[in-house]
């Protein structure tokens, strides 16, 4: 009996142990009932709004089904991978959007995760030392962001970011011309080709492509819009991630520190070689959440900028969302979801292989 | 996270093979009792008397929500039905979700240019030609509404498009009545002169809806006759004309000087010259009521005039369970008087022919864009149109720095791709 | 990687701070950190002046942060043209509701999957595990075809019954229970006591840091919910303050002129009850949300 309270909340093991088998005396047939009765709500409730659903999805993603009345109905045809043919190499309109939301998220990825996990863990061995003065206030500070909701934070940034707004402002006084950021479509990789003298497209970039654009357009980089997004997300999300390393550095003993210290480490030093490789499993946590959540970009684009400069802003979570709620592609709405479904598993897989075969 | 431990990703297997049965039974039992439920569940309120008319419009402001709300509710009156109007805060996705749910407001606004994307998969109600008097709207936005030879519903109003001048700024400019642009030329000239300091000559958005007006000046349009024409040499010949604009620094994007759209930069002064449709009179009103403005037809281009029209109609849903008392509100909210109290409230065109004496007498000063309807384009309806015409404005963005022939190359190829679907 | 930590560890000698080098380091760490500070804060500061200002002072001056004279105009169209008190109602309405339902379910089925021996349970904890790993975007559409087929589209038990599933919630009360000592319980099972009174007059009081931490969490996220309420709803009453204040940005009769202040004072009054929940409960805020990610 007591082997249980020695194990403490957070050991997986204890998640993972068969329940133990106990006499069937009627104390435990009463508690049996009871534990069923005890799931039993949440358990419905996640069946009938997170299992059926993703069932229902699966049938529309392979119907015909266009919008009107039940999708089970008699009349709404199967149409087996038509959808995600169409969408992945039917090289028309629909092939060219889900190529341009996958370029612009794989940007938006690539560039939060990193910044996010970077700026995070500064963050948390910045605050984290005992001596710092005003820890509490410098908590609050970073933290606050997190809190608040992505409908509120992006209506901050399209005021800061408007073309005469803040940001615009402030960079105005070191001499530096701040672009119309929201309604820049140029991917920011050009324009500094651009600047360096090139910017026009090679042909063999041009001519090439994958799923609907070009290798050109792909290594067109984030959009200016698409880049004060990213910034937004950095924002928001560091905080989160900020309390995680700190729950991680409190696991780090002090003495670890001190002695790294004697040995005259400097401070990156021991960032680089005690702190970082101590906080691992934090950071595979930080990493994994960071790449989910990027995957799924919707409110901001939702209530930010609907897509727009020019297609630039628009990822597979949003035009999902329109091709079935506004276009009435019901089957291809869904069969994007799918896709993003894909490559968010994928990706998770090949990460948690990454670092894993790091370890050794 | 606790996935990594083995035994229990064998049992979790297992769970999902449960759960997906599990899942698979519940579904059979919903897809057998559910819809059931829904079509037995709507059909006792619907035939119990609460004959309630739901319309949902996508509004332009509350002048207009007051304006239909009032029309509607006096003819609920006199009908003995109770109506209530909704304005919609995203019609398009309303609509939808409307119509997948078998529960569609019965009277809608639906726009041109999804028409036929709402007729094909059958949720409008094709009841345009039986309405009386269906020959006093104007040809062209009876077209707008024909879908493969039906015509669905009624054109609610319409606008074209026109050239609103700042008369501050072009008597500050020193230009008079002699200088008002009637060729591309004289519009250059025009811009060119009224751009000074923070306040560009021309603005306006940058979408096909509005930069379509030059195409058809040069004679071009999308689509001729069924068939894809968006690369045609008048097009290309026409944005070539407003990229030489653009260069020239004489004409700017509503979003390259920070605005919403062209009224908020003529209203703001960052503009002296807008091209929009007459729903601009209205908010001018509201928001710039201190400016002091023209409205003069479009300058003629290589083809002579051209402009293009906008229109809506009141679509009515196939599933309405009230199609008759829909349709005899329809009739009240397209005659003739109601049109033009409808133009008295917020500023819109009547569709009908007869009430244009009416407009013109109501309205000197919009004289301009009712002249637009004896030789404005409509938007191509066709289904699929709508995506192509996204995607050419999402290019048009770029326009200062693209290639005209090339983006109306790409939308040419979306175009006859759509067409062919 | 294992040529560090070790052997420094082993010859851990008496902690002797280098005190030469922290002033000059340490200075510039922390100014860097204040400057750090500021950028985070100063979007909120910005945010509530300019609700204070007029279109054209927004515009002009966006970086004053004393609009004087303010005018209250931004807010007066919020209450009397918008329909936010509403709006603000509904969000209350949900948020407290889908709280209240997170709360006390994953409470049960947590200590249920903690305590309770039964069969299936392994399946049923495999099963919540499956759901954690659903991505929430890929539910949008098909959450919509669900409420309609279960008719309740457009209406408050829409909004507020699906996102009482909270799997994570479950997770987090697990772990909290498996860590209460079993004597309590079998002291309480040997008065006399069924299972749920045990499990609601003794253990769940004993859970009171893990519920504060839940409810903070679930209000938190259902106040600032924005993508369920875009499909599960579409008449204008059922507006919560999310899809309101989006409709304002998106465009739609109020959206079409910048109109900043207006959307900067909807956008900071939205965020009045979670900024003063996450204030009075700071602390259950931070420890939770470490706790529920570790999972």
């Amino acid at each position: 009996m007591s082997r249980d309270v020695a194990i403490p909340a957070t050991t997986p093991a204890a998640a993972g142990t068969p329940p133990t088998t106990r006499p069937r005396s009627p104390h435990g047939r009463r508690q049996a009932r009871a534990g069923w009765v005890f799931t039993a709500p949440a358990l419905l409730l996640v069946l009938l709004f997170v299992g059926l659903p993703v069932v229902m999805a699966v049938w529309v993603s392979v119907s015909g089904w266009r919008g009107r009345g039940s999708p089970f109905a008699s009349g709404v045809p199967f149409v087996g991978l038509d959808n995600y043919r169409t969408l992945l190499a039917g090289g028309g309109l629909a092939t060219q959007d889900l190529g341009t939301a996958l370029r612009n998220n794989s940007w938006y990825v690539v560039l939060v995760v990193p910044l996010q996990t970077v700026v995070a863990l500064l963050l948390a061995v910045a605050v984290n030392r005992r001596t710092l003065r005003g820890r509490g206030f410098f908590r609050t500070a970073f933290y606050f962001p997190s809190v608040t909701s992505s409908v509120a934070i992006v209506v901050v940034f399209l005021f800061l970011f408007s073309a005469s707004g803040a940001v615009n402002q402030v960079i105005g006084v070191l001499g530096i011309d701040g672009p119309n950021w929201f309604a820049d479509p140029r991917g920011v990789l050009h324009v500094l080709l651009g600047g360096l003298g090139g910017g026009e497209a090679p042909g063999a970039l041009a001519e090439h492509g994958f799923i609907g654009i070009s290798w050109w357009e792909w290594l067109a980089g984030p959009s200016v819009a698409m880049s004060a997004l990213i910034m937004l997300a950095v924002f928001t999300t560091s905080g989160t991630f900020m309390l995680l390393f700190l729950a991680g550095l409190q696991n780090i003993s002090a003495e670890v520190e001190e002695a790294a210290l004697v040995d005259g480490a400097s401070s990156f030093q021991r960032l680089r070689y005690v702190t970082v490789p101590m906080l691992r499993p934090v950071l595979f946590t930080v990493l994994t959440l960071g790449l989910v959540g990027t995957w799924q970009v919707f409110d901001q684009i939702y209530a930010g900028t609907q897509g727009g400069p020019a297609k630039t802003t628009i990822t597979p979570a949003y035009l999902s969302y329109t091709s079935s709620f506004v276009d009435q592609r019901w089957g291809q709405g869904a069969a994007i979801a799918f896709i993003l479904f894909a490559i968010i598993v994928v990706l998770t897989l090949v990460q948690r292989a990454v670092l894993r075969g790091d370890r050794t | 996270m606790v996935l990594h431990h083995s035994p229990a990703r064998r049992r979790t297997r297992a769970a999902v093979i449960a759960a997906a049965t599990t899942l698979g039974l519940l579904l059979a039992g919903c897809g057998g009792s559910g819809f059931d439920d829904t079509g037995g569940a709507a059909s006792p309120d619907g035939g119990s008397g609460a004959k309630e008319l739901q319309v949902l419009i996508g509004s332009s402001g509350q002048a207009e929500t007051t304006a239909v709300t009032q029309a509607a509710q006096a003819w609920g009156t006199s009908a003995g039905t109770e109506v209530s109007v909704t304005a919609a805060s995203d019609l398009n996705q309303q609509l939808s979700q409307g119509f997948a749910s078998s529960q569609p407001p019965d009277v809608f606004y639906v726009g041109s240019d999804v028409v036929a994307s709402y007729a094909a998969n059958g949720s409008l109600a094709a009841y345009g030609a039986d309405l009386p008097g269906s020959d006093d709207f104007y040809p062209n936005l009876r077209s707008a509404f024909t879908v493969d030879g039906t015509f669905y519903c009624a054109p609610k109003d319409f606008s074209t498009l026109a050239l609103i001048v700042d008369e501050k700024a072009w008597t500050a400019a020193g230009l008079t009545d002699a200088d008002v642009p009637t060729t591309w030329d004289q519009l250059a000239t025009v811009a060119g002169r009224l751009t000074s300091g923070d306040r560009t000559g021309l603005v306006t958005s940058s979408e096909y809806q509005r930069l379509g007006a030059f195409m058809a000046e040069a004679g071009g349009s999308l689509v001729t006759d069924g068939k894809a024409t968006a690369d045609s040499a008048q097009n290309v010949e026409a944005l070539r004309y407003v990229k030489s604009l653009l260069s020239a620094g004489s004409m700017k994007f509503a979003a390259d000087v920070g605005a919403g759209d062209g009224t908020e930069a003529l209203g703001t002064g960052k503009a002296a010259m807008t091209i929009e449709g007459n729903w601009a009179v209205g908010g001018i009103a509201s928001s710039y009521p201190d400016l002091q403005y023209r409205v003069l037809e479009l300058p003629a281009g290589p083809a002579g005039k051209g402009t293009l029209s906008f229109t809506n109609c009141w679509g009515i849903a196939a599933d309405s369970k009230a199609q008759d008392q829909a349709e005899a509100l329809v009739a009240s909210l397209t005659s003739t008087d109601q049109q033009l109290a409808f133009t008295e409230a917020f500023g819109v065109m009547p569709s009908v022919a007869s009430a244009a004496d009416g407009f013109r007498q109501q309205f000197p000063a919009q004289a301009a864009f009712l002249a637009g309807a004896d030789y404005a384009k409509t938007v191509p309806n066709e289904a699929g149109v709508s995506d192509v015409v996204k995607d050419l404005n999402a290019q048009l963005e770029g326009l200062a720095a693209g290639d005209p022939a090339e983006i109306l190359g790409s939308t040419q190829t979306n175009l006859e791709a759509a067409l062919k679907g | 990687m294992s040529r560090t930590a070790p052997d420094t560890v082993a010859r851990s000698a008496p902690a002797r701070r280098p005190a030469r080098r922290l002033p000059v380091g340490g200075l510039v760490a922390y100014a860097v950190l204040v400057v750090l500070a500021v950028v985070y804060v100063f979007p909120f500061l910005i945010q509530v002046a300019n609700a204070f200002k007029t279109d054209g002072d927004a515009t002009a001056d966006p970086l004053d942060l004393l609009p004087l004279p303010g005018t209250t105009a931004a807010f007066t169209t919020l209450f009397t043209q918008l329909d936010f008190p509403r709006a603000a109602m509904n969000s209350a309405v949900v948020a407290v509701a889908v709280t209240l339902g997170r709360v006390f379910f994953d409470c049960l089925a947590g200590y249920a999957l903690a305590r309770l021996p039964f069969r299936g349970r392994g399946l049923v904890f495999a099963g919540f595990v499956a759901v954690i790993a659903v991505p929430p975007v890929v539910l949008l559409i098909p959450k919509f075809l669900v409420l309609n087929q279960l008719g309740i589209y457009d209406s408050y038990a829409g909004m507020i019954v699906p996102l009482m599933a909270d799997a994570g919630g479950v997770f987090i009360m697990k772990s909290f229970f498996e860590s209460v000592p079993r004597s309590v319980e079998e002291a309480s099972y040997l008065d006399g006591a069924g299972t749920f009174r045990t499990f609601w007059s003794i253990v769940l009081p004993m859970a009171r840091p893990a519920v504060v931490t839940i409810t903070i969490l679930s209000f938190q996220a259902s106040w600032n919910e924005l993508s369920h309420f875009v499909v599960s709803r579409s008449s204008p009453d059922l507006n919560t303050l999310t899809t309101l204040v989006a409709t304002l940005t998106s465009g739609g009769a109020f959206g079409q002129a910048n109109q900043y202040p207006l959307k900067l004072a909807a956008a900071a009054l939205m965020t009045i009850p979670v900024a003063v929940l996450f204030f009075v409960f700071q602390r259950q805020v931070m420890a939770g949300t470490e706790g529920a990610v570790k999972e």
